[in-house]
């Protein structure tokens, strides 16, 4: 019974995304809460996998109900923070800030900074300034072997000085303008191996720290894929808030903050092209502090941030060079914004095979141009009306594209050019 | 028991099948379904690839996607998904040459800057899995700048149907170190083995001789890694390493059409393009054991990855990983590394700056590529190993001694070949070899060989050798006769004689 309702759940949520074109709800930003004081709280709730399974989890949350990963922290630089924690775990748990120099009053003291109680005794008040800006971490500081797997862990960015949201001249990730963006996107990489959830739920806490980990689950921003892909809130997911979907129009410089918050390494594959890493754990990757800008940035179209590590990354991708018109111009036509004037006009050069010798994708648009939709055969679902370009971005460990032994699914989510037609709310 | 039956129905079946899924391919195809390749002539009347000829620049592959068998380094035969090549091969015969044809590594791909690839890919269909009708792709993975119809996610495009072509174009306007695989079912496909390298060499070894770049001044035949402007990725000899591995209980769920282990899936054999140690040093085309099956043996592993360079010389490695389920570490014993570009680009900063680095080992997950130089200017010449140093994955499978390993040979640049001995008429032996140019000659007896005196006296020849001027200097011994040696003609002098070149 159990499990027709999870295959419910799982048909439910690929009805839901050939209803919603994805790339017309996803959101454009990082949703977060802002501000320099925060209650946090500990919780015990349940996550939905890609192929519909339920699992126990332990979150950090702002709100009644758990969320996986914790709510992502904006913060601004030199602004201090207070954060108020209390905890309804059945066990003591804590957070750590790495990169952050905290004072902890309140709780009990742990071995890594003051713990909270459980059942929601008392209260532990962190503070601390954060002096520069980027990409951090925070999890629990309390038996984390166990507490991190169990999904204690969110995300920080600590927005630079002159960061003014309604002013997109000044979105930058650190002080400098190599680090200016159009978009900003959270790519928080997890894994899980449900069985040590099982019998944490059990309350069996020492058979779950002596399994043999062996992970089956892999999450972006606590959703497996094809879930990724939703946007941010969605209710079909009310503890995995955060969507995984990427937005850009060509030419725009899109700032990928990449957080490796579970134990193993991942190489992160975008396709469409490399991307410029600019910065590793909040710091810029300069010769001369504060001066020279991301000069020793590195480019690369597979990264593998360290367990517990950041990266910030700058991905931009334009079409310039195919060697014909992605637009699919006649050369007396005008040309897009930002096209390649070398490419203008110039015609597609294979021809398409014909339907019956093809298999079509469901985010196929029915042509090879951007912005123009072309014929698709009879039960295509049509994802692709804005006939965007996606682009699957993925761990390259292929066997972590998948939910437990369900392909495809695990930690994958699309990213999509837009033509500029089609705007990109924020 | 009751499996092996299992197993042996599905094999009878397909031994049936088989002859008929080939009769009803050549007699039934449908409508509009046909092997077709473009391979449009270049008639733009530019020279894009900088070799000074208008009409070269296109490229044209035709590879075939399908299923067939390898056999790994302990003889174990495995099924797999691949690509073939079947460039130059009518169209009307790719089916029939094509099925079963798969290679492992795919074909390696090496394309130069400024060349437009056409590439033909044929879905030949997975003879041994008549219940598949998969399509496949081509990712050109790493490709910059790229549109999403030509990308191979099939997802996000179109994909081949079995018995139809589709063509890929590719505008190459990036050098470096890539790699190619199928993006269809992609965990599937890829653990099945549809991967291979793919390298662009740079416009910049087309540079005019004396060409100055920045001070590294260019000579006819010099070979660079990436468009570098000073010279610094130069390389003499380059070498594709592409690590990958195979769960032998993947494969066989595959052949034996039993639920595929996406989640226990654990790869037993490491291996460096497509072969586990010594099957990587052995320079034969490797024949896999098919007829086990009932099936032709055919050429299936063409790579081999045995590296070899003169002293002196520099060797560029291009590492790549398309793994499926680990990392892997890799270590040269002996021969310092130098990372020079990581993701297919170099690793100079903006401003020019050289951000290459030093190192004993590089670490690589799937889809990670880096380009590594080795300098053997200051390395005795002799034998090297490239292994993995997760030394669980030495291994071919429960066979111990093998895996992802393979050997570097450094071979002395001036070897001291014999070219005449002459015995001469008052009892001595003249011994004529090649100068070692810029370098001293000391020689000695190895142990073991009861020598004469003055042989093996012969601690400075230098004072004694005879230089002709023509490149070549004699020494006359006398006393000794050169046939206990073992000594003739063409013989190289090597370790065994000790011989040291300083």
């Amino acid at each position: 019974m159990k499990t027709d309702i999870f295959k419910i759940m799982a048909i439910a949520s690929t009805f839901a995304m050939m209803l919603f074109a994805p790339w017309l709800v996803a959101d454009a930003k990082i949703n977060g809460l802002m501000g320099t004081s925060f209650n946090l709280t500990a919780r015990t709730g349940t996550i939905y996998t890609g192929e519909g399974n339920i699992i126990h989890v332990w979150g950090y949350t702002a709100g009644p109900k758990m969320q996986y990963p914790g709510p992502t922290l904006i913060l601004m630089q030199g602004m201090p923070v207070t954060i108020n924690f209390t905890n309804n775990l059945p066990v003591a748990t804590s957070i750590v800030f790495p990169g952050m120099d905290v004072t902890a009053t309140g709780g009990t003291t742990g071995l890594l900074t003051n713990e909270a109680a459980p059942g929601g005794v008392d209260e532990v008040t962190y503070t601390f300034t954060p002096t520069r800006p980027g990409t951090f971490i925070y999890y629990s500081g309390t038996d984390m072997d166990l507490q991190v797997e169990m999904g204690l862990v969110g995300a920080i960015i600590v927005r630079p000085m002159g960061f003014d949201h309604m002013m997109p001249e000044t979105w930058r990730a650190y002080g400098h303008d190599d680090s200016l963006y159009d978009h900003e996107y959270l790519i928080l990489e997890t894994e899980m191996d449900h069985r040590i959830h099982s019998l944490v739920k059990q309350g069996k806490y020492n058979e779950a720290r002596a399994i043999d980990y062996f992970p089956v689950y892999w999450f972006i921003n606590g959703r497996n894929a094809p879930d990724t892909m939703l946007n941010d809130f969605h209710p079909l997911f009310p503890t995995q808030p955060y969507g995984g979907m990427v937005m850009m129009h060509p030419g725009d410089n899109v700032l990928l903050r990449i957080i490796n918050a579970g134990r193993d390494l991942h190489p992160f594959h975008t396709h469409g092209n490399n991307f410029e890493i600019i910065a590793r754990d909040a710091i810029l990757l300069e010769s001369v502090p504060g001066v020279s800008g991301a000069d020793l940035k590195v480019s690369d179209f597979t990264t593998s941030v360290s367990p517990g590590g950041t990266e910030d990354a700058i991905f931009h991708w334009t079409g310039h060079g195919l060697g014909w018109d992605m637009y699919g111009h006649s050369p007396e036509d005008p040309p897009e914004m930002g096209e390649d004037p070398n490419d203008h006009g110039k015609p597609f050069p294979v021809i398409i095979p014909e339907q019956q010798d093809l298999t079509f994708g469901d985010m196929y648009s029915g042509s090879p141009f951007l912005g123009v939709a072309g014929d698709l055969p009879p039960g295509h679902p049509g994802l692709n009306e804005a006939a965007g370009f996606f682009y699957m971005w993925h761990s390259h460990n292929e066997k972590e594209m998948v939910n437990n032994d369900i392909f495809p699914g695990g930690l994958m989510t699309m990213l999509v050019v837009l033509p500029h037609s089609v705007p990109i709310e924020h | 028991m009751r499996l092996n039956i299992e197993i042996k129905r599905i094999q009878i079946m397909k031994s049936i099948l088989i002859p008929l899924i080939i009769l009803m391919l050549c007699t039934a195809l449908p409508a509009g379904a046909a092997v077709f390749s473009q391979n449009p002539p270049d008639t733009d009347g530019i020279d894009t690839d900088g070799d000074g000829i208008v009409d070269n620049d296109h490229i044209y592959l035709h590879m075939s996607a399908g299923d067939g068998f390898v056999n790994m380094a302990d003889g174990r035969l495995m099924y797999m998904f691949g690509f073939g090549n079947a460039t130059g091969i009518p169209d009307g015969m790719v089916m029939m040459e094509q099925m079963l044809g798969s290679e492992f590594p795919a074909p390696t791909i090496k394309v130069r800057e400024g060349q437009k690839l056409y590439l033909n890919l044929t879905n030949v269909g997975m003879m041994l899995r008549p219940d598949l009708f998969d399509p496949h792709s081509v990712h050109w993975h790493g490709f910059p700048n790229a549109a999403p119809f030509f990308d191979g996610v099939p997802d996000a495009s179109i994909t081949i149907n079995m018995m139809s072509t589709f063509t890929y174009f590719y505008n190459i306007i990036e050098p470096g170190t890539f790699m190619w695989h199928c993006h269809v079912e992609a965990t599937e496909h890829m653990q099945m083995g549809m991967l291979g390298n793919l390298y662009v060499l740079p416009k910049q070894d087309m540079s005019a001789p004396a060409t100055s770049l920045s001070g590294f001044i260019h000579e006819k035949g010099f070979k660079y890694t990436y468009n570098d402007e000073d010279g610094s990725t130069y390389y003499d000899v380059d070498f594709p390493i592409q690590l990958s591995a195979f769960d032998p209980d993947f494969h066989d769920a595959s052949l034996n059409v039993q639920p595929l282990p996406f989640a226990l899936m654990e790869d037993k054999y490491s291996m460096i393009n497509g072969r586990g140690y010594p099957d990587t040093i052995n320079p034969a085309v490797l024949w896999n054991t098919a007829s086990d099956e009932g099936l032709m043996d055919r050429p299936s592993q063409p790579v081999n990855s045995l590296i070899t360079a003169k002293q002196g010389e520099k060797i560029l490695l291009r590492f790549s990983s398309l793994v499926t389920t680990h990392y892997y570490t890799v270590t040269v014993l002996g021969i310092p590394m130098k990372v020079i570009g990581t993701g297919a680009r170099p690793l100079i900063s903006p401003s020019g700056e050289h951000l290459f680095y030093d190192t004993a080992s590089i670490t690589l997950g799937g889809g990670e590529a880096k380009d590594i130089i080795l300098d053997t200017s200051a390395v005795e010449p002799g034998t090297y190993f490239l292994y993995t140093t997760n030394m669980n994955y030495l291994s071919n499978n429960e066979e111990d001694f093998g895996g992802m390993m393979t050997e570097i040979v450094i071979d002395d640049p001036y070897p001291l070949q014999i070219l005449s001995l002459i015995y001469n008429e008052d009892g001595s032996a003249t011994l004529t070899c090649y100068e070692q140019p810029g370098k001293t000659v000391n020689i000695e007896w190895a142990d073991g060989y009861t020598p004469t005196p003055s042989w093996n006296q012969v601690d400075n020849p230098a004072l004694d050798r005879v230089h002709h001027g023509d490149g070549t200097w004699s020494w006359t011994d006398f006393g000794t006769d050169p046939e206990m040696l073992g000594l003739k003609p063409g013989d190289v002098l090597s370790r065994s004689y000790r011989v040291v070149v300083q």
